[in-house]
């Protein structure tokens, strides 16, 4: 059966809610236009807020002035890269093994972190929890509609515990800042900086677990933020930055840039990703279960903000999972 | 006020339950009710900066402003 895409992004009729007008314009395009006609004025405020803000945090800590969530693809790469050129930050890159780290990625993980002198943790949870968690997630969604709208399960999963852990560090060694690659797409330039709400953090985090049956729920939940923690370090909550948000954004620049510091483009990962090697099972899984690419929310918003051509957009989405990436994590994960 | 509420609750249900209003009530936590994630909260932060032309402080980020159309509405009719 044919879909029908709205004319001006790229979200399809199977996205849930969708309404075109007589133009075949979507209703999320038409909500956003008074938004995307003061964007650019707003994003050099946000460089001027985020320069400000760094100028207030930087030597405040003991250690580190940020933590960044470094998977190694191309925007945690650039963001890392953006924090030291432009900022001269101490930086602490830390890195979630989910054991499907594509080795391209790792690769570029040592040189990126070598070439930029920055420190480096590396997170590697136990293949038994790293298994549970993904098999749960391929096999079904547990989160909301709502959430199914932006990710597949699997990379909720996933981002839940990277969020989780790096607050944690953040909380433990005092870092003020932490930092993530998100795409202009992926969350309102209004959460781009923002500090952490304790109460908020708890409530979303409490709604999180809450997903997870008994049994996994008890495994998962070590690797959350401890109750405890709200009160202990209560006075160290930081920020939390997406400079991407706001900076100037083009995949293809980005990538010559990051060239000339020795990373290179995975030959092994799909096309909406550049460090995960579950990425396109996990789009496969969702697209069957709902009818829609997991990443369309995300690109259609690049698309609409113009950060990405349209064309480029629908090739995205619209093009096959690779099927023998898809049967990789299958097998992997013994599905 | 009520126009406010009004536009609030049409925001929730076209965005994240998609036309559908059973089981949404003015007091419904949107968190604990799984309506909406931390992602869909910092897009209804977005809306509300948008539609009622207002900047939301970091410190107002709470569920208490944020987490139910009744919290919304109360907090709003503070900051208009």
């Amino acid at each position: 059966m044919q879909i029908k895409i709205c004319s001006r992004c790229i979200l399809p009729d199977t996205f849930p809610g969708i309404k075109f007008d007589d133009n075949g314009v979507c209703n999320h395009c038409r909500r956003e236009e008074k938004a995307l006609a003061k964007a650019s004025g707003k994003k050099s405020d946000y460089i001027k807020h985020l320069d400000e803000l760094i100028k207030n945090k930087r030597d405040s800590a003991p250690v580190y002035d940020v933590i960044m969530a470094f998977s190694g693809g191309k925007d945690s790469s650039y963001t890392l890269k953006l924090l030291k050129d432009r900022y001269d930050l101490r930086i602490l890159a830390y890195t979630f093994d989910n054991h499907f780290v594509s080795p391209f990625a790792f690769e570029n993980i040592k040189k990126i972190t070598d070439k930029l002198k920055v420190d480096l943790v590396q997170f590697r949870l136990p293949w038994t929890a790293g298994k549970e968690f993904f098999s749960l997630t391929a096999k079904k969604d547990i989160f909301s509609k709502a959430t199914m709208l932006r990710a597949s399960s699997i990379c909720t999963t996933c981002i839940g515990i990277v969020k989780a852990l790096v607050l944690k560090t953040a909380l433990e060694m005092s870092i003020p800042l932490v930092a993530f690659g998100w795409s202009p797409g992926q969350a309102p330039i209004q959460s781009a900086m923002m500090k952490t709400n304790p109460a908020l953090n708890r409530q979303t985090q409490k709604a999180f677990l809450k997903a997870f049956p008994g049994e996994t729920k008890k495994r998962i939940t070590p690797y959350m933020l401890p109750d405890s923690y709200y009160e202990i370090y209560k006075d160290r909550f930081p920020y939390n930055i997406h400079p991407l948000a706001f900076f100037d954004y083009n995949e293809e620049k980005i990538k010559v840039e990051l060239e000339t510091i020795g990373w290179e483009l995975p030959s092994d990962t799909d096309t909406n990703s550049s460090n995960c090697l579950l990425n396109a099972y996990a789009n496969h899984c969702h697209i069957i279960r709902n009818g829609f690419h997991p990443y369309v929310w995300e690109i259609a918003n690049m698309v609409r903000q113009g950060v990405m051509d349209r064309d480029e957009g629908m090739e995205k989405i619209y093009t096959d999972q690779n099927a023998d990436m898809v049967a990789f994590a299958q097998e992997k994960l013994g599905l | 006020m009520s126009n406010a509420r009004d536009k609030i609750k049409e925001f929730i249900i076209e965005n994240f339950l998609f036309g559908e209003v059973e089981g949404l009530k003015e007091d419904t936590s949107f968190l604990d009710e799984g309506i909406i994630d931390s992602t869909g909260i910092l897009e209804l932060v977005n809306f509300l900066e948008e539609e009622f032309e207002i900047r939301i402080d970091d410190e107002e980020l709470v569920p208490e402003n944020l987490d139910s159309i009744n919290n919304v509405a109360a907090y709003l009719e503070k900051k208009l």
